[in-house]
């Protein structure tokens, strides 16, 4: 990738963390929150998406943001308050916000006059209307281009002599070494108070140590401005709205060129000096610190960079003042407590992969150990144990870089409530919870899908119409509740309505009329809520534009088993509907059940397995041919044995003698795998077969156990497709057809 | 068969592993092995041909392993410790052979390597891409891009 576009692809990141800030504050302030704190950090989103866009030249994006930035600033400064109906406006401006920025990314394009509608809805917002509005945006976003701009060096401005004329502000200014740390810069500070007047600038050096003492990441200069313009004392502080907290400033108004205060002249306190002592190896040792591959991790690279670019020519002489100990390396730094990196996901990856073999080369450490005799309270056992520790520890802290927040998939659920409650007329209120609860990230990505279709559904189907609703004495707006917990080593979603329930009665008559069960079949509760996952069901009456589309909630439960998690479902009549979703928290290992066939060891995931029995010679039928069925309570399941299914042996074993695991598979079919026994549960770190071989069939994938052994991942849907024969898979995808 | 391979320079000098499947001498490439260990036993893997022995352990990846013997056409080994497993990259796959015993490292030039005699068998073409005479003995050159079963012949 060249610089340009890695630039452009950070900023597009940038972008959809600032879209999310955005949106999140906006919500925020929905929820009453409406103190300066959080406007100003939605004021911030947008006018940095903006800034970042008009670098890249992204035209159409930086004029929808300045017209929204435009409204927002309003807002800020009080003279618009943040009543529901502004919100509303802004939060659908946020999503046309957030469609720019995708169409300015993937090259597509965007409903101009949807946007164009937006933009006036916002300048009515605005002070004058939509008037004078627009001479100004095109003025004003057309800074953000670069252009080449004389700078005045420190040392020049320290020569000149402030002799300002007419009212304007002097401005002090003495950044810390965190402004430069933040790869802000004192120069275009200085520039843009250049842009609300005309500016005298003064340098003061006298903290400057000599080159010996120098510190490259200190802050050792301090500038006084004298700004001659009639601007507000707040057009002036909004110039150092970023390095806020990173400076001392103060800022003073000005009568006249009536200039007073000791620092007047302090630009003349510096004068070079060439006879001082330099000792240029200690220099270059500190150099050498700073470029150690190990920073400390407050101080990013670019503070390295920074500081001597911004005093070049002091950086060559040496001040006969004494280093000044205010500013010097000796200050603690601000621990940053929101910092990150950006680290390839290859690399954690295979860092995982790694660990993951850690895990089962101490696992047979262990072993090896045990076998060679040393006793428990041994040295070296003791020492291994500790060394297990250690290593679990690490696996977790590793599979911990990979987990999110669920929070990144959660914020986009706002906008498709917006968006589905507008098609169907109902209010609807969504509450989120557990937003910061993690998971990987492979999981967080598959999950948008499924939880986009539930909520969906929740609001399409689940909730009552809004007279509906009053009727029954609740209250008109509904309300859909997305939660997220962490519950004994996996993570639970839960998608849950106040609406009416599922219709049991329409339910079991649809099911009947598609021919998915029996007329006069006798099913719990809890198997008629179940019936919603079949595949070919689904229950509007008539296919509308939000959920029915041809794809049911059995779409939904496939994308949730294929992430080796589970769907379940309860309702109650009247008070609404809960879909709670238990996933694993990573992908790359499983919870398998350990089983024995014919003296190999295979892994069944446990996520298929729906219970185990031990076979009673009664409940045994064949079929004839290798073919037999077990009855479990009354319904006749296929009986599969694996040890024939994988070519393991040639004639099927007695079911009394082994262990049956009944299993559903992904359009809900049941069958019963028999094994030969069933050594124990574990979890186990998933390992390609394709990588060096092939698929097999069968077999979804390998893992290697505690004595270093290869053991089989048993894919139980190939298996019980292979055993149920061509046949019954041509059925069943008529079936699939035919809903 | 004169193309032997187009990764060494014509005339210049190569390096070849030999090793012994029965009383047959064999090489390959050195530059195709990754290292030489001892023999594990394998987990079998089901729907595969005979020769395919099953998958070990190797450091963390799961590596198959070819019966050398079974492959090109011998009865398959009976299994030992003393068997050897040549850990070996074809192409972008990391495959373990097993064979009888590693003998020797032989460094030839291109022109000691003699063409494969015209021969009905399948296997000889499939595999053999020269023959070199060392002390007396006939060596056979393995080429091993054809080790692993082939997918598409398969399901043809």
């Amino acid at each position: 990738m060249d610089p340009l576009a890695a630039i452009r692809e950070t900023f597009f990141q940038e972008c959809e963390e600032q879209l999310a800030e955005l949106e999140s504050g906006l919500l925020a302030m929905e929820a009453g929150e409406t103190d300066s704190e959080t406007i100003n950090a939605v004021f911030r989103a947008v006018h940095s998406i903006k800034g970042g866009a008009g670098a890249f030249s992204l035209d159409a994006l930086v004029r929808f943001a300045h017209v929204f930035e435009t409204a927002l600033d309003e807002m800020r400064s009080g003279r618009l308050a943040p009543s529901n109906d502004v919100l509303k406006v802004m939060l659908r401006a946020s999503d046309v916000l957030a469609d720019h920025v995708r169409a300015a990314h993937d090259g597509g394009s965007v409903d101009e006059g949807h946007t164009a509608a937006l933009a006036e809805e916002l300048k009515a917002l605005g002070p004058d209307g939509a008037a004078g509005d627009s001479s100004e945006s095109e003025e004003d976003w057309g800074d953000f281009e670069f252009k080449p701009m004389s700078v005045d060096l420190p040392g020049e401005a320290a020569t000149e002599t402030a002799a300002g004329v007419g009212s304007g502000w002097r401005v002090a200014l003495k950044p810390r070494a965190d402004l430069y740390a933040k790869a802000n810069e004192t120069a275009l500070l200085l520039r843009e108070l250049a842009r609300l007047g005309a500016i005298e600038v003064a340098c003061d050096a006298c903290g400057l140590p000599d080159l010996a003492g120098l510190d490259p990441e200190a802050a050792y200069l301090a500038w006084t401005v004298t700004l001659t313009s009639d601007v507000d004392e707040t057009s002036v502080r909004e110039v150092f709205e970023f390095v806020d907290g990173d400076c001392e400033l103060e800022i003073t108004p000005l009568f006249n060129g009536t200039l007073g205060g000791p620092d007047a002249d302090a630009g003349d306190t510096f004068e070079p000096n060439t006879g001082g002592d330099l000792d240029i190896s200690a220099l270059l040792a500190r150099v050498q610190t700073v470029a150690d591959p190990q920073p400390p991790p407050s101080a990013p690279e670019p503070a390295a960079i920074e500081a001597p670019a911004v005093a070049p020519a002091p950086a060559a002489a040496a001040s006969p003042v004494d280093p000044s100990p205010t500013d010097g390396p000796g200050q603690p730094r601000k621990p940053d407590a929101g910092a990150t990196i950006r680290v390839d996901l290859e690399r954690v990856d295979r860092l995982i992969d790694l660990v993951g073999e850690l895990v089962i080369n101490q696992a047979m450490l262990s072993q090896r150990v045990m076998e060679a005799g040393f006793a428990r309270a041994s040295g070296v056992a003791m020492g291994l144990d500790e060394l297990e520790q250690l290593t679990r520890e690490i696996q977790d802290s590793v599979m911990a870089i990979r987990a999110q927040p669920v929070k990144s998939v959660f914020q986009r659920m706002p906008r498709l409530v917006r968006e589905v409650a507008a098609m169907t007329g109902k209010p609807v209120r969504l509450v989120t919870e557990g937003e910061g609860t993690e998971v990987d990230k492979t999981v967080i990505e598959r999950l948008a899908d499924p939880l986009t279709h539930m909520i969906r559904n929740a609001i399409d189907h689940g909730l009552e119409s809004p007279e509906k609703r009053s009727a029954a004495g609740k209250p008109a707006e509904g309300m859909v509740r997305l939660s997220a917990a962490h519950r004994s080593g996996r993570i639970v979603i839960e998608v849950a309505d106040d609406g009416g329930g599922i219709n049991r009665e329409r339910v079991k008559s649809i099911a009947v009329e598609r021919g998915l069960i029996a007329a006069d079949a006798s099913l719990s509760d809890e198997e008629i809520d179940n019936l919603i996952f079949m595949p070919g069901f689904s229950t509007a009456s008539e296919i509308s534009d939000i959920s029915g589309r041809g794809v049911g909630m059995d779409v939904v439960k496939r994308s949730i088993q294929a992430l080796g998690g589970r769907i379940t479902i309860s309702s109650r009549p009247g008070k609404g509907s809960t879909f709670t979703m238990s996933l694993p928290l990573t992908l790359a290992v499983l919870d398998g059940m350990v089983v024995s066939v014919e003296g190999q060891t295979l892994v069944a995931p446990i996520t298929a397995i729906v219970e185990t029995l031990q076979p009673k010679a009664s409940d045994v039928h064949s079929l004839g041919g290798h073919a037999r069925v077990i009855a479990i309570r009354e319904t006749y399941v296929p009986l599969i044995d694996v040890g024939m299914a994988l070519n393991y042996r040639a004639t099927p074993m007695d079911a009394t003698q082994g262990v049956a695991l009944l299993i559903e598979g992904e359009g809900g079919q049941r069958a019963a795998l028999l094994v030969d026994a069933i050594q124990g549960q574990r979890q186990v770190v998933i390992k390609s077969l394709e990588a060096n071989y092939r698929q097999v069939p069968g077999v979804a994938a390998a893992t290697i156990l505690g004595d270093g052994r290869v053991a089989l991942i048993l894919d139980i849907d190939t298996i019980v497709a292979v055993s149920r024969g061509a046949d019954s898979l041509r059925a069943e995808k008529r079936l699939a057809a035919a809903g | 068969m004169t193309q032997i391979n187009p990764n060494i320079p014509a005339g210049g000098l190569r390096e070849l592993i030999s090793f012994r499947i029965g009383a047959q001498e064999f090489c390959v490439d050195i530059m195709a092995v990754r290292e030489i260990r001892g023999w594990t036993a394998a987990t079998a893997l089901p729907q595969s041909p005979a020769f395919v022995r099953g998958v070990i352990n190797l450091r963390g990846a799961v590596l198959p392993i070819v019966d050398l013997a079974a492959r090109l056409g011998f009865e398959g080994s009976e299994t030992s410790d003393r068997h050897v497993i040549i850990v070996a990259q074809i192409g972008e796959q990391v495959v373990g052979l097993l064979v009888d015993a590693v003998s020797d490292i032989l460094t030839v030039t291109d022109d000691v390597i003699q063409p494969t005699p015209d021969v009905a068998s399948d296997t000889a073409k499939t595999f053999v891409r020269g023959l070199l005479a060392i002390d007396g003995r006939m060596i056979s050159l393995i080429g091993l891009e054809r080790v692993l079963p082939d997918l598409d012949l398969e399901a043809a």
